[in-house]
C-alpha cells in the first residue's frame, strides 16, 4: 500500500536471502526524517533528510520444550551483512529460553488495505514544505501577542515504509507518517516581580493538524500566563479531574503491561472477570484509532489489528498477546506486538532496531454520561483540575504513579478557580479487587473523547486522589494503605533501569 | 577487529566536499557493538547490539546549521547526505562566520581495561546472572528476581574542516538486580544497579551480598507504609542527591537554555545560591563514570566544570555556539544521542561534592521528616525553576531517628528554595556515580551519571 512511486521492499529483499526452514521473521523500515528547530521565533536549525533503512531478523528455535528467540538488527543489506545478522540471531536464540513450545507467526492475511488512518499525504508528497508550512502556521499564532513568545520548539516529521515478511508466507507493507511537535510557550513582562511562566507542549500524531493550531496556541498562551499567578495546591484526598492529555502520561505504562500475557506469565495480570475499575469504565486497546501514533494496520509481527476489549463495565474482559505469549498460554494473538515504544512515552522512531514486545497501542476509554468538562467540574465541587503533570513515571509493576502539577486549577464550588502549580498528585492506577485505585475511584466520565498520544479518553473525575501541596500538614500520618491511593498490587520481577531524567 | 576508522577515508572525502561549499563543516560517524542479557525465573532474554552505523554531517550555511545523516558508511550513502547539504548551502545567502571556536583536537582514546567485555564469553555472563538470581531467590519470601547485564563498545569519529580528528571507543558496562517478595497477597520489589566505563570488573557489583541485600529489601518493602504528605524536612540518600544535582543545577545550566532566555539561572550567574558547604560539578572526565566521554561531539575533550562552588553559581555548560554568545569557552558538553540525533548541550556526570556531616547527624538535625532512598527519576523546569524527584522507597524520620519504611514518593519544589534550605551535606569515603539516562525534552536519551552524598533540606513530598 505504498502511496507513491517509491516502494520500499526492504524486508522482502532480506527475506529472499534467508534459506532457513525454521521459523523466522524480518521487520524492516525505510525512513526519512525532516526537522526544523526554533530558537525563539527564528529557525535555529534545519535537519534532513535523516535517512535510515534497516531491518531486524528474528528466529524462533524450539529447544528443551521451550523456544529460543534470537533477534538482530542491521542496516547492512549486502549478502554478507544479512548473513552476519542472521548468524547473530541464531547465536542469541541458542541462549534464549521462553516458555512456549511452538510459536506460530501470522501467515498470509487479507491485505489490511487502508484500515488505519496513519498517513498524512500532504506531508508525504513534500515533507520539507509541509514542515515549513506548519512552522509558519505555528509562528503566526504568536504574532501580535504581547509578552508571549515561543522560547524554543521543533517539528519533526518521519516518513516510513514498513515491510514485514516471515516463514509463514506473510508479506505485508504499509506507509505511515509521524509528527512530533515540541514548543515552550513563555509568558513574561507585566507587573514588576512576577516571574516568567511557561507551558511546555510535547505531542505526537500521525498528521499535521494545522487548522487546530490557532485554538491550541490560544490555550497554550493562557496556561503560560496562568503559571505566573499559580499557587500551590492544597493537601489531602481530593476530587481530581484528569483530561486525556494527563491520562496519556499515566495509563499506558500500567495498563499496557498489566493487561498483557507478559504480566500473566509473571502472575501479576488481573484475572478476567475481576473488578478492575468503576462500573462506568469500559476500556479497550484500539490498534486502529485514526491518527494515533501507535496505530497501524498490522502489529509488529504482521497480525491484523483491531479493537481489543480490556475492561467492560468495570470488569476485566481480556488481555493482550503477541505471538510468543499467545503460544505460552495456547490462545490467539491479539495483534498486540509493538516495537520501540517505551511505557513512559519515549518512542523510538527506529522501530526495526527492537524485537517485538507485547503492549497496548491506543488505550481507549468509552465516553460516559458525565457531560462536558464544565459539568464534570461542577460535579467535582471542591477539588483540583490537573492540566499538566511534570512526569507521572508510572511503575508498571506496582501501578504507582505520581508527579508534580505543572499547571492546574483549583475547583471551588463547582467552578474553576485560581491556577495551581507545584505539589504532587499520586496514587495507583490499578489495584487488586476491593482496593481503591485511580480506575476504581473514577466517579464521572465525560462525554467527549479526546485523542492524546496513546490515550483516547474523555476527562475523568477521580474521587479521590492524594494531592500533596505546600500548604498541607507536614506530619507523617499512619493512614491505612489504600486510602485515596490503594496499596501496591501484586508485583513482578521486572524493574526498569535506574534513574531517568529529562528537562523540559 | 574492524572499527569505524576503516571507513575514515570515505568519510573524510565526503567532508572535504562540504569544505568547498561552506566556511565550516563537520561530521560525526558512529558504530557500536555490544550484548546484553535479562534473566528471571520465567525467561532468559539475551540480546546483541544492532549492526548499526552511520554518519551525520553538519554545515554552517552562513545563517544557521543544517544537517543530514545516513545509515550507510559507504561512498554512495555518504554522498547522498553530502549532496543534500550542498543543495542547502547553494541556496543560502548568508555570510556570517560559524559561531564559536572550532576544535582542532587530534587524538584517539579508548577505554583501558584489563578485562574488556567483548572478550568475556556469553556463557560467563549467563552463569553470573543465574547465580545472582539464585542468591536473591534463596532469601525466604522472595518469589522471583530479575538480573540484567549489558555492555556496549561505542565508537565515534569526529572530523571537521578546521582539522580536528577525534576517535574514541567508550566501553560501557551495566548490571542490575531486582527482587520480588510476596506475602499475604501483597507483593513488592526492590532493586540496585551499577554502571560505568570500563570492563568486566564493573560486574564485580553482582555479588551474593548485593543480591541478598536487594532481596531482603524487597521483603522489607512488604511492610512499607504510605508516603507522608506535605512540606517537611527531607534527607536525600546519595542516589537522590545525584538526581537533585542533575535536575537543579544541571539542566538549568545547559547554556542553550540561556541563549533561548529560558533559564531562571541565567540572571543569577555569579550570585550566591546556596550555603557555603554546597558544591555541584559536572565532570565528563570522571574516571569510570557512566556519563564519561573522552571527547564531546564537537571535538572538545570531556572535562570537569564546577557549576556551584561553595554556594556560588559560577559557571554553565557550553557548546561552541553558546560559549561564543557568552564570551567563554566550550566545556566539552556537546552530545548527540546517536548519529541520527541533533547535538545539544548536555550533562555528563553531575554530582554534589561531599561535605562533613554523617548521615546520623543529618537525620538528627532533620528531627522530623523523611529519608528518601533509591532515586528513580527526575524532571526539571528550566524556566520556572521547579523540580520533581521520584524515589522507590524511604524511611520516616521521627525525633531525630530513622523509623518506619515508606513506599515510593515524589519530591517537589523550587530549586532555589531547596538549595537555600539545605542544612547539611554528608561526607563520603568515595563518590559513586550511578548510571541513568537523560532526555532533552522527550527525546534524545543518552547515558548520564549522577552522584552524591546524603543531603538535608526541606521540600513537599507526596505519594508516587
Amino acid at each position: 500500500m505504498s502511496p507513491s512511486s517509491r516502494t520500499a521492499d526492504t524486508a522482502f529483499r532480506v527475506a529472499d536471502r534467508i534459506k532457513s526452514p525454521e521459523p523466522w521473521e524480518v521487520y524492516a523500515e525505510s525512513s526519512r526524517r525532516f526537522e526544523i528547530h526554533l530558537g525563539g521565533r527564528s529557525v535555529e536549525m534545519i535537519r534532513g533528510p535523516i535517512a535510515l533503512e534497516g531491518y531486524g531478523i528474528r528466529v524462533l528455535r524450539p529447544h528443551n520444550g521451550s523456544t529460543g528467540s534470537g533477534f538482530q538488527a542491521s542496516t547492512d543489506l549486502t549478502d554478507a551483512g544479512i548473513r552476519a545478522a542472521l548468524e547473530d540471531a541464531e547465536t542469541v536464540a541458542r541462549f534464549s529460553e521462553f516458555p512456549a513450545k511452538k510459536v506460530e507467526l501470522p501467515g498470509r492475511a487479507p491485505s489490511p488495505g487502508d484500515r488505519a488512518e496513519i498517513l498524512d499525504r500532504r506531508l508525504w508528497d513534500d515533507p520539507l514544505k509541509a514542515v515549513e508550512a506548519h512552522i509558519a502556521a505555528l509562528l503566526s499564532g504568536f504574532e501580535g501577542r504581547k509578552e508571549i513568545v515561543p522560547s524554543f520548539g521543533s517539528v519533526r516529521a518521519t516518513l516510513s515504509e514498513t515491510t514485514i515478511a516471515n516463514s509463514s508466507g506473510l508479506r505485508t507493507s504499509y506507509a505511515h507518517t509521524l509528527v512530533d511537535l515540541e514548543v515552550a510557550v513563555k509568558a513574561f513582562g507585566g507587573p514588576e516581580g512576577a516571574p516568567p511562566g511557561e507551558y511546555w507542549v510535547n505531542s505526537s500524531s500521525r498528521r499535521f493538524d494545522t487548522e487546530r493550531l490557532p485554538t491550541e496556541v490560544e490555550a497554550w498562551c493562557t496556561y503560560a500566563k496562568d503559571v505566573r499567578r499559580a499557587v500551590p495546591p492544597p493537601s489531602g484526598d481530593l476530587p481530581v479531574l484528569l483530561p486525556a492529555g494527563v491520562l496519556a502520561g499515566i495509563l499506558p505504562a500500567v495498563v499496557g503491561y498489566r493487561f498483557t500475557g507478559a504480566a500473566r506469565l509473571r502472575k501479576i495480570a488481573p484475572n478476567v472477570g475481576d473488578a478492575a475499575a468503576a462500573e462506568s469504565v469500559t476500556l479497550q486497546d484500539d490498534g486502529l484509532r485514526a491518527w494515533a501514533p501507535s496505530s497501524s494496520p498490522v502489529d509488529a509481527e504482521g497480525a491484523v489489528r483491531g479493537g481489543r476489549p480490556l475492561i467492560a463495565a468495570g470488569k476485566v474482559s481480556g488481555l493482550l498477546y503477541d505471538a510468543s505469549h499467545a503460544a505460552a498460554f495456547d490462545v490467539a494473538s491479539t495483534a498486540s506486538a509493538t516495537r520501540g515504544s517505551d511505557p513512559n512515552g519515549f518512542f523510538d522512531w527506529r522501530r526495526f532496531l527492537h524485537s517485538p514486545r507485547v503492549t497496548s497501542s491506543t488505550i481507549a476509554i468509552a465516553a460516559g454520561d458525565g457531560g462536558s468538562d464544565a459539568e464534570l467540574i461542577e460535579a467535582a465541587g471542591d477539588g483540583v483540575w490537573v492540566q499538566q503533570l511534570g512526569w507521572a513515571v508510572p511503575d508498571a509493576i506496582s501501578g504507582a504513579f505520581g508527579g508534580e502539577i505543572r499547571i492546574g486549577y483549583r475547583v471551588r464550588n463547582g467552578k474553576l478557580a485560581e491556577p495551581v502549580r507545584g505539589g504532587t498528585v499520586g496514587g495507583v492506577v490499578l489495584a487488586p479487587p476491593g482496593r481503591p485505585s485511580l480506575l476504581q475511584n473514577v466517579a464521572e466520565i465525560g462525554s467527549t473523547v479526546t485523542l492524546a498520544e496513546s490515550v483516547a479518553s474523555p476527562t475523568l473525575l477521580v474521587r479521590p486522589l492524594v494531592v500533596a501541596g505546600a500548604a498541607g500538614a507536614s506530619a507523617p500520618t499512619s493512614k491505612p494503605k489504600g486510602a485515596g491511593r490503594g496499596s501496591s498490587g501484586t508485583s513482578g520481577t521486572a524493574r526498569r533501569g535506574r534513574s531517568r531524567s529529562t528537562s523540559r | 577487529m574492524p572499527d569505524l576508522r576503516d571507513h575514515e577515508g570515505a568519510i573524510a572525502t565526503a567532508l572535504g566536499r562540504l569544505g568547498k561549499h561552506a566556511a565550516f563543516a563537520d561530521v560525526l560517524a558512529e558504530r557500536a557493538v555490544g550484548a546484553g542479557l535479562r534473566l528471571d525465573t520465567k525467561s532468559t532474554t539475551p540480546s546483541v547490539e544492532a549492526r548499526l552505523g552511520g554518519a551525520i554531517f553538519r554545515l554552517w550555511d552562513g545563517v544557521r546549521w543544517v544537517e543530514a545523516a545516513t545509515s550507510s558508511l559507504d561512498e554512495p550513502g555518504l554522498s547522498s547526505a553530502v549532496a543534500a547539504l550542498e543543495k542547502a548551502a547553494a541556496k543560502s545567502t548568508g555570510h556570517a562566520p560559524a559561531p564559536g571556536v572550532s576544535s582542532t583536537t587530534q587524538k584517539e582514546s579508548v577505554t583501558k581495561t584489563n578485562h574488556p567485555m567483548r572478550d568475556v564469553p556469553f556463557e560467563e555472563i549467563l552463569s553470573l546472572a543465574k547465580a545472582a538470581r539464585g542468591w536473591a531467590t534463596s532469601v525466604p519470601g522472595v518469589a522471583d528476581a530479575q538480573v540484567g547485564i549489558g555492555w556496549e563498545d561505542n565508537e565515534r569519529l569526529y572530523l571537521n574542516t578546521a582539522g580536528a580528528r577525534c576517535f574514541q571507543r567508550l566501553s560501557r558496562v551495566r548490571a542490575g538486580v531486582s527482587a520480588l517478595a510476596v506475602e499475604n497477597g501483597r507483593a513488592e520489589f526492590d532493586f540496585d544497579s551499577r554502571g560505568g566505563v570500563g570492563g568486566r570488573e564493573i560486574l564485580g557489583f553482582v555479588t551474593e551480598e548485593c543480591a541478598t541485600t536487594v532481596a531482603r529489601g524487597a521483603k522489607e518493602m512488604l511492610a512499607a507504609a504510605e508516603a507522608p504528605v506535605g512540606e517537611m524536612a527531607v534527607v536525600l540518600d546519595g542516589s537522590v542527591t545525584g538526581l537533585f544535582a542533575h535536575e537543579s543545577f544541571g539542566h538549568g545550566t545547559e547554556a542553550d537554555q540561556f541563549v533561548r532566555d529560558r533559564s531562571y539561572l541565567k540572571p543569577i550567574l555569579g550570585e550566591k545560591v546556596a550555603p557555603e558547604f554546597l558544591t555541584i560539578a559536572d565532570d565528563g572526565s570522571f574516571p569510570g563514570g557512566w556519563g564519561t566521554i573522552y571527547f564531546d561531539d564537537e571535538g572538545h575533550p570531556g572535562r570537569k566544570t564546577v557549576l556551584v562552588d561553595h554556594g556560588k553559581f559560577v559557571a554553565a555548560l557550553h557548546d561552541r555556539e553558546t560559549a561564543a554568545a557568552f564570551h567563554t569557552t566550550a566545556t566539552g558538553n556537546t552530545r548527540r544521542a546517536d548519529f541520527l540525533s541533533r547535538a545539544f548541550v548536555r550533562m555528563t556526570n553531575t554530582y554534589v561534592e561531599p561535605g562533613d556531616w554523617s548521615l546520623e547527624e543529618l537525620v538528627k538535625e532533620a528531627k522530623n521528616g523523611v529519608l528518601l532512598e533509591r532515586g528513580t527519576s527526575g524532571i526539571e523546569d528550566p524556566l520556572g525553576g521547579q523540580m520533581q524527584l521520584k524515589v522507590k522507597r524511604g524511611h520516616r524520620i521521627e525525633n531525630g531517628e530513622v523509623t518506619g519504611l515508606v513506599s515510593s514518593m515524589a519530591l517537589s519544589g523550587k530549586v532555589l528554595d531547596f538549595m537555600r534550605a539545605t542544612r547539611g551535606v554528608g561526607k563520603s569515603h568515595g563518590l559513586t556515580i550511578e548510571p541513568g539516562y537523560c532526555g532533552k525534552g522527550s527525546t534524545d536519551l543518552l547515558p548520564v551519571g549522577t552522584g552524591g552524598v546524603p543531603l538535608l533540606s526541606t521540600a513537599v513530598v507526596g505519594p508516587a
